[in-house]
């Protein structure tokens, strides 16, 4: 039996995470992503490898989702609304919840450009009512022969993007942000009173869109998940975009130790190791701290659902601890609405956030409020989150203008921005300068720049440390760079001694699986397996020739059976005959020999041959020689023959025998193997022996 | 109604009855009042029940038990019916365990059952896999001989079950906790690495039963092996442990880093490894033995990279507290390493767990009483930041921390002061705590100190309409801060101004609830307005030293390192604390304790030779034991003793660390050693005699110290003493051996290995050659344990006065007559069966003894205090005379019989400290 697995995206390349994985028969998708440097259909995968007739119902078996970024989720309405798949969706509930708002946000961007999306709104709201959600480690039972089960992932934050719509593209959106915010204001007073309402009207395609146009999804990740997949005995597990290190608001990846035979990972930073977060929150705080206590105000800018949860922790947390009384603020409703979704889905948190989260919910941040502009220009100092976190425009946009121009002032920059972007303008400014906003309008900036520099997907160290733990017989290598990927292979292969491949896009690789044979087992294997049976022997272990052997044991109960390949049953050695059905053969060795006799103890009658009575005295005499030297010897059957052990001497009778001599008795020897030392002393006795009367 | 209850019992004779039945045995069972015929009876018909195989055996065990509870006459046929039963092939699990339950193991007649180990064998061998975690989990109430538990345990970490597998590695970890020895060295390996191999299973429980199980028996394997070999498989330890840091299971997590943690010696590069993701050059190519992954049986040494700041880093707080405490006992030997931790440890401060930033806080201090906490310009900010914590707990361990910190810079050391004020601002329930604290950091950074002062000296000044603004929190602090500063009593001058101090004296109250661990308030009064009356001088440098008595209290903390919660101590010493005798014994002993559990952790380093660490240690752990004879005049027995110990284990030390380097003796030659050898075995002779109430083993304790010093000495060739000291090491031997036969505990291998080379060397006939190198080897074999002080010891002492005598006022003599000396005599806890010699001597030469019947004079053991005019009858001819005088004891034990005429016949214990006594002649 074996995996098949065809890379549809992300195969030596980030984007457009695709992978179709046929086991035992099945076929699931796992991820079904867009790329998001094309805007032609070269963004979807090319699903015509799945089914050249456009049947994707009948050819898979179902569609798994990791997370809501449009690199695994993009093509999703697009696959099942244009192409055609109306087969089952798993993805977590946050996800669930967060992917309609991601892709109409995608949709909504892409055709104010003045272009047209492949899906509609109506897509994307139908292509989620195919959507099952699922739990964390809830095994879901596909059909019978798959089960499935997510496992939390901890994603962190998006990657950075290949590209970003530009300027043009972006820049109305943020400035709409002030114009839409009553809205979902009113929204929110309507619903923030009870959770489970909430939770109701998280429902694809509630108010919530709104949210997202006015603050562009860059999102730490809520709900990511990894997937764990069995069909019959075969199981592998896709990572998705994973994280193993926790942060304040996330947790790290948690998985069980399953039986895997193969892994499909990640690999975005396979070469990357980072260094401790520590440093880079002390960095941060040590910025703010000083910058605040000398009077200055901070802008941090960043997206609503960006890192502000993740850094309003940070800073609650430090104002708690030094009686800080500054206050911070979020600049728009956007920001206190994405909190509202955290709180909700606080059980995907990190465990300091859970722990807490009986006395008070860490979310609840005790020193924020909200930003309103008239204290824009008000006096003192003030921590502010302000979107969009680039500064492309919007309200960060807005208060950089007011800010930027005094020294005392702080401005927290985001660790990657793309080029051309004000962010990256200021990044590589020399303080203090000039920057240009606009066309016309200059401004100058004689404030304090922080660049911050938290980490993103999970680094070398920790696919690492996955694939340790897992120990899957084969590790295939996905969403990377083509000589990261190679080199991490590489320390795969001789580090743990695991196979591990990088296919790229649209290539299929084969995989070896576990195939399982029932078998019966007799009730004798059945008790002997049951008894302890161990023993003890002293090995080498290791490839060091100078450490003593070291004492191992054994148990080897289980492997002392018998296995038949038709009609599979294991059974015990003595069991054998019975099973099989046949008869026990014996490897005998055969001899002619003769004892001689005086004929003077046989009558002198011309009858050459001793009478049968005459060879029963006979025998008796050649009884009493050999039992002389061998004392188990017996007599046997009727008189004919003697025995030592296995060995049997029988008088024959064949009289046409060509050996026949009339002085001699003739012997038939027959021994079994194991016997045949005490045979040939046997037959050597009675060789050499001349019976006589005088001998008796 | 007994007789019909018993027909209905009766009838449940027949099997497919007996439910019905029950309810009669019950009742006949629990009624008081039922005749003894019916229930030998009813006894007969349960246990005939018993032995059929078809019957309910649970129910009829449940019955046999409540009829032995209450009738207990019937118990010894129920116990012998019940005996029967368990050997019966047929029976099954439940019933078994049930069956083994109903037998008491500490009952003779169910002792030949539990004591056989054929039963135990049987039921292990059963098919039942039930019934093997039964027996594995019980497995205390068998008497099994260790060697057969351990093979059976062994055996049973390959069982298919995994329960079984978990049972069977718990058993293995308690086969060592109770304490068995298992010397086969092969053995001990088989052990460790097939629960290294069982840190793979599938099975989370097997995982987290083996990490204990590799913890314990890799360390004793580390301990069973040659020293060559010592230093790779702590290290291989190490990295079996790291592995496991990344298991996805927290309670793994937590128990691998509490194992690590236990590890005491680790290469150093593969500590610095954990620091660092990337493989490090003196890692880089490494392998050691153990198990990587399921299959790979070598661990590379960059399997440790990153552990600790994954474990520092963790999710949960509880893995971040287990690293954080790990670090605790590993940065203790290598410097570099606790420096490459102070980063994120100071980071840790800043966590979210309150647990976490105490834990990371004491590892801190940890650190800098260790004298490797070296603090950078950077971290300040977050430490002293934590001095404002809004934790009260936080912030008085920070304030601990802090006492102990060397700063380099002035700056550094200003912004120090400046939160500490800060807080004091903030907290001013603080007060007395930061008070403290001030008085610390100051008095180890006296310069800074002066420069401090002088700067806001201004500051402190009265202001112009008079008013002093000593109500200000910052004045008092920097009022304390003063006081820390540098005086010279003798020339009577000061390196603050002198005003200061007159100042301090109206917030003497306030100042004095700081520091009343270190002064009484009316010493500094009397201090406080002493040095107000000093000059000023500027220039600081000269003057050292000079500051009360209270350098004594240093560092009390040390005490309560301990206990988890870091308890301030301003609240459990405040001034109107009253304590009763008897606690404070128990406190002392306690106190005792952890002291000198803290000396045995301190083995490793002496083995290294890092004497100054240990000299720092030992000096402050005889401060805080000082501070206990502070409450009552005279100290306690206990307290000492403690003192006398931890001065012979500084002089342990020392002579340890000297003989470790040959060239050192080669250079300076015995002298030194010598000196040291000798000082420690009259202390420890001290220590042997002149205590009341030892046990067994804390002789034994001391007597191995004494063979150590013995041992020391023979083995750097000290060969002019060679047949002395063989004899007395000979005696020590015979008196252990002595001991050995009384009591029941065990000989350390140290001593037996003694034992044989004292009878080699007997049989040597090149006795100095072979003597150094068969002494090195069982040298090597010591280690310091921990003595346990059981009971109340008391201390014999004496003193000896001579009233109103002194050079000035000698006594009168003339000379070539006998004189008779008044002496003013105290004893403490002498018996008067013990001998007592007045010792006067006259120079070195010539000593005159006095005995002193003790029946002769009044009062208890416990106190006696006489006076006695003792004759001297060697007066010369000279004006003044001055004769030494001490009191000693006769030891009875010790082996040398003197010859002397008139004087004691054996060794003498000093008991009392030289007192001089002036004659004078008398002038007509």
């Amino acid at each position: 039996m074996a995996i098949e697995c065809l890379v549809l995206g992300a195969g030596q390349e980030v984007g457009k995470s695709c992978v179709v994985v046929t086991i035992n028969g099945k076929r699931i998708m796992f991820d079904c992503g867009m790329h998001m440097r094309y805007k032609d259909l070269r963004q979807y995968p090319d699903f015509s490898l799945i089914s050249d007739s456009g049947e994707f119902t009948s050819s898979l078996s179902c569609v798994i989702i990791t997370h809501f970024h449009l690199d695994h989720i993009g093509a999703l309405p697009y696959f099942t609304q244009v192409c055609g798949y109306e087969g089952p969706i798993y993805m977590t509930y946050p996800t669930k919840a967060l992917a309609p708002l991601a892709l109409e946000d995608y949709r909504n961007t892409f055709e104010r450009g003045g272009e047209k999306a492949q899906f509609t709104s109506e897509h994307i709201a139908e292509c989620m009512k195919k959507v099952t959600a699922v739990d964390l480690k809830q095994t879901i039972h596909v059909d019978k022969d798959i089960q499935i089960r997510a496992y939390y992932a901890g994603h962190i934050h998006s990657h950075r993007r290949p590209s970003r719509p530009d300027r043009s593209e972006r820049a109305p959106t943020a400035q709409s942000a002030p114009r839409r915010r009553p809205t979902y204001l009113a929204r929110l007073t309507h619903v923030g009173a009870k959770p489970t309402s909430i939770m109701a009207t998280l429902a694809p395609g509630a108010f919530l869109t709104t949210l997202l146009h006015s603050t562009p999804l860059h999102p730490k990740v809520l709900g990511a998940a990894m997937f764990y997949a069995k069909v019959g005995d075969a199981s592998l597990v896709y990572t998705g975009d994973y994280n193993m290190v926790p942060d304040r608001h996330l947790g790290a990846a948690q998985i069980d130790q399953l039986q895997l035979d193969l892994v499909i990972s990640e690999s975005t930073y396979a070469t990357t190791y980072r260094d401790s977060k520590y440093v880079q929150e002390r960095e941060f705080l040590k910025a703010v701290h000083k910058c605040v206590t000398s009077g200055g105000k901070v802008l941090i800018p960043s997206n609503a659902l960006g890192r502000t949860q993740e850094l309003c922790l940070l800073l609650d947390d430090y104002w708690e601890r030094t009686n800080l009384k500054v206050p911070i603020y979020f600049s728009s409703g956007s920001t206190i609405q994405a909190n509202l979704y955290h709180k909700i889905l606080i059980n995907w948190a990190s465990q300091n956030v859970k722990d807490t989260h009986a006395r008070h919910n860490a979310l609840d941040f005790k020193n924020v409020r909200s930003f309103d502009r008239s204290l824009i220009n008000a006096p003192g100092p003030c921590v502010l989150f302000a979107s969009p976190g680039n500064l492309n425009g919007g309200f960060s946009l807005e208060i950089l203008k007011h800010w930027a121009p005094y020294k005392e002032n702080l401005v927290m920059l985001p660790g990657s921005c793309s080029n051309g972007i004000i962010g990256s303008k200021l990044m590589s400014a020399k303080i203090p300068t000039q920057i240009k906003l606009d066309e016309n309008v200059k401004t100058d900036v004689r404030c304090q720049i922080h660049k911050l520099a938290f980490s993103a997907h999970t680094d070398g160290k920790g696919i690492m440390d996955l694939v340790t733990f897992l120990l899957p017989k084969h590790v295939l290598l996905v969403h990377g760079e083509k000589p990261k990927m190679a080199a991490l292979k590489e320390k795969i292969q001789s580090e743990l001694g695991i196979e591990c491949c990088y296919p790229a896009n649209n290539e299929t690789v084969t995989i070896p699986s576990t195939h399982h044979i029932e078998a019966g087992v007799s009730d004798a294997f059945l008790q002997s397996c049951m008894a302890p049976n161990f023993m003890f022997w002293k090995t080498n272990v290791g490839s060091d020739e100078r450490t003593p052997p070291i004492l191992q044991v054994h148990d080897d109960r289980v492997g002392q059976g018998m296995l038949t390949l038709q009609n599979p049953r294991v059974f015990t050695q003595n069991e054998l005959r019975d099973v099989l059905g046949v008869e026990n053969h014996q490897v005998k060795f055969a001899h002619c020999c003769s004892a001689a006799y005086d004929s003077e103890v046989s009558n002198a009658a011309s009858d050459w041959s001793p009478s049968t009575s005459q060879k029963n005295s006979l025998l008796q005499l050649l009884f009493g020689l050999v039992s002389g030297d061998f004392p188990d010897c017996i007599m046997h059957d009727c008189q004919k023959g003697i025995q030592v052990g296995s060995f049997v001497a029988s008088l024959c009778s064949r009289e046409e025998c060509p050996s026949s001599n009339a002085d001699a008795l003739h012997f038939r020897c027959t021994w079994s193997v194991t016997e045949e030392e005490l045979a040939w002393k046997v037959i050597s006795l009675v060789k050499n022996v001349k019976l006589s009367r005088e001998s008796t | 109604m007994e007789q019909r209850l018993l027909a209905a019992a009766a009838a449940g004779r027949n099997h497919n009855q007996f439910p019905k039945s029950l309810n009669a045995f019950v009742s006949l069972i629990s009624n008081p009042c039922t005749s003894d015929s019916t229930l030998t009876t009813t006894a007969e018909t349960l246990i005939s029940h018993l032995q059929s195989p078809n019957s309910n055996h649970q129910q009829i065990l449940s019955l046999l038990s409540a009829l032995s509870d209450h009738h207990p006459r019937l118990r010894r046929e129920v116990v012998a019916a019940v005996k029967y039963f368990i050997l019966l092939p047929s029976i099954t699990i439940p019933a078994l365990s049930h069956a083994l339950s109903l037998l008491d193991p500490a009952d003779s007649a169910a002792l030949d059952l539990f004591s056989d180990e054929s039963l135990f064998l049987t039921l292990c061998f059963y098919e039942c896999g039930k019934i093997r975690k039964w027996l594995l989990r019980n497995v205390s109430i068998f008497r099994v001989r260790p060697s057969v538990l351990l093979t059976i345990l062994l055996g049973f970490t390959m069982d298919p079950f995994p329960y079984i597998r978990e049972a069977a590695l718990d058993g293995l970890v308690m086969i060592l906790n109770d304490g068995v020895v298992v010397e086969d060295r092969s053995l001990v390996g088989g052990c460790y690495f097939r629960a290294a191999e069982l840190l793979f299973d599938a099975d989370i429980s097997v995982r987290r039963a083996a990490v204990s199980a590799v913890s314990e028996w890799g360390q004793l394997n580390v301990a069973s092996n040659p020293d060559e070999y010592k230093r790779d498989l702590s290290d291989a330890l190490f990295l079996q442990l790291c592995v496991m840091v990344r298991d996805m299971d927290v309670e793994i997590r937590v128990s691998a880093f509490d194992a690590l943690g236990k590890i005491p010696t680790v290469s150093e590069n593969i500590l610095l490894q954990t620091l660092s993701k990337k493989p490090l050059l003196s890692t880089k190519e490494k392998i050691y033995p153990g198990q990587y992954t399921e299959k790979l049986s070598n661990i590379p040494a960059t399997a440790a990279a990153f552990a600790f700041l994954h474990g520092l880093g963790d999710d949960f707080f509880q893995v971040r507290r287990s690293a954080c405490r790990a670090l605790q006992t590993l940065m203790v030997p290598s410097a570099e390493f606790a420096c490459g931790t102070v980063d994120i440890l100071v980071c840790m401060l800043s966590d979210a767990s309150v647990v976490v930033r105490l834990q990371a806080l004491e590892t801190l201090h940890c650190m800098a009483s260790h004298g490797h906490l070296k603090v950078a310009e950077y971290h300040l900010d977050m430490f002293f930041s934590i001095l404002i914590d809004n934790d009260a707990l936080i912030r008085s361990a920070m304030r601990k921390t802090l006492q102990f910190m060397k700063l380099q810079k002035l700056a550094m050391f200003r912004s120090c002061i400046e939160n500490l004020i800060k807080n004091l601002e903030l907290y001013p329930q603080d007060e007395a705590d930061t008070f403290y604290a001030l008085y610390r950091i100051g008095c180890s950074h006296r310069k800074f100190v002066i420069k401090i002062i002088q700067e806001v000296s201004q500051e402190l000044e009265p202001s112009l309409d008079g008013k002093l603004g000593f109500n200000k929190v910052k004045s008092a602090g920097l009022f304390v801060l003063a006081i820390s500063a540098p005086v010279s009593l003798e020339r009577k001058t000061s390196s603050v101004p002198p005003q200061i101090f007159s100042y301090a004296v109206t917030l003497l109250g306030r100042i004095c609830h700081g520091l009343v661990d270190v002064v009484d308030e009316n010493t500094l009064l009397s201090y406080l307005s002493q040095c107000s009356r000093f000059t000023f001088t500027s220039t600081s440098e000269n003057i050292e030293g000079g500051l009360l008595d209270f350098g004594l209290k240093y560092n009390r903390i040390h005490l309560h390192e301990k206990s988890n919660e870091v308890s301030s101590p301003s609240k459990t010493h405040g001034p109107s604390e009253f304590t009763s005798p008897l606690e404070s014994h128990v406190k002392s002993v306690s106190c005792v304790k952890t002291i000198f559990q803290k000396i045995v952790d301190l083995w490793p380093l002496i083995q290294l030779g890092c004497m100054n660490e240990v000299a720092r240690t030992l000096r402050s752990l005889k401060e805080e034991t000082k501070l206990f004879t502070r409450d009552s005049h005279r100290p306690e027995g206990v307290i000492v003793f403690a003192m006398n110990y931890i001065h012979a284990i500084k002089l342990l030390g020392n002579a340890w660390a000297y003989s470790l380097s040959m060239t050192n003796l080669q250079l300076k030659g015995m002298g030194a050693l010598e000196y040291l050898l000798g000082k420690m075995e009259r202390g420890l002779t001290e220590m042997l005699y002149r205590y009341v109430g030892m046990t067994r083993n804390e002789e034994l304790h001391i007597l191995e110290l004494m063979l150590v010093t013995y041992a020391i000495r023979l083995a750097c060739g000290d060969t002019c003493h060679f047949e002395e000291y063989m004899r007395k090491l000979d005696f020590v031997l015979c008196s252990i051996e002595y001991l050995y036969k009384e009591g029941s505990f065990e000989i350390s291998r140290f001593v037996t290995d003694l034992q044989n080379v004292s009878r080699e060397i007997g049989n040597s006939e090149d006795k100095a050659v072979d003597m150094p190198y068969l002494l090195l080897n069982s040298l090597n074999l010591f280690s310091l344990q921990h003595i346990m002080l059981s009971g109340e010891l008391k201390h014999l002492d004496a003193e000896v006065d001579v009233c109103g005598n002194d050079f000035r006022k000698p006594l009168p003599f003339v000379p070539g007559l006998p004189v008779g000396i008044p002496f003013e005599i105290t004893l403490h806890n002498i018996s008067s069966e013990i001998k007592l010699w007045l010792a006067i001597s006259v120079g070195e030469r010539s000593t005159q003894f006095v005995f002193l019947d003790l029946n002769e004079f009044g009062g208890s053991d416990e106190i006696r205090k006489f006076k006695f005019v003792a004759p001297f009858f060697r007066t010369h001819r000279v004006k003044h005379l001055v004769l030494k005088v001490s009191i000693g004891m006769e030891s009875s034990s010790e082996n040398r019989n003197l010859k002397r005429y008139n004087g004691p016949k054996h060794e003498l214990i000093y008991l009392s400290r030289d007192t001089e006594v002036h004659l004078s002649m008398v002038v007509r």
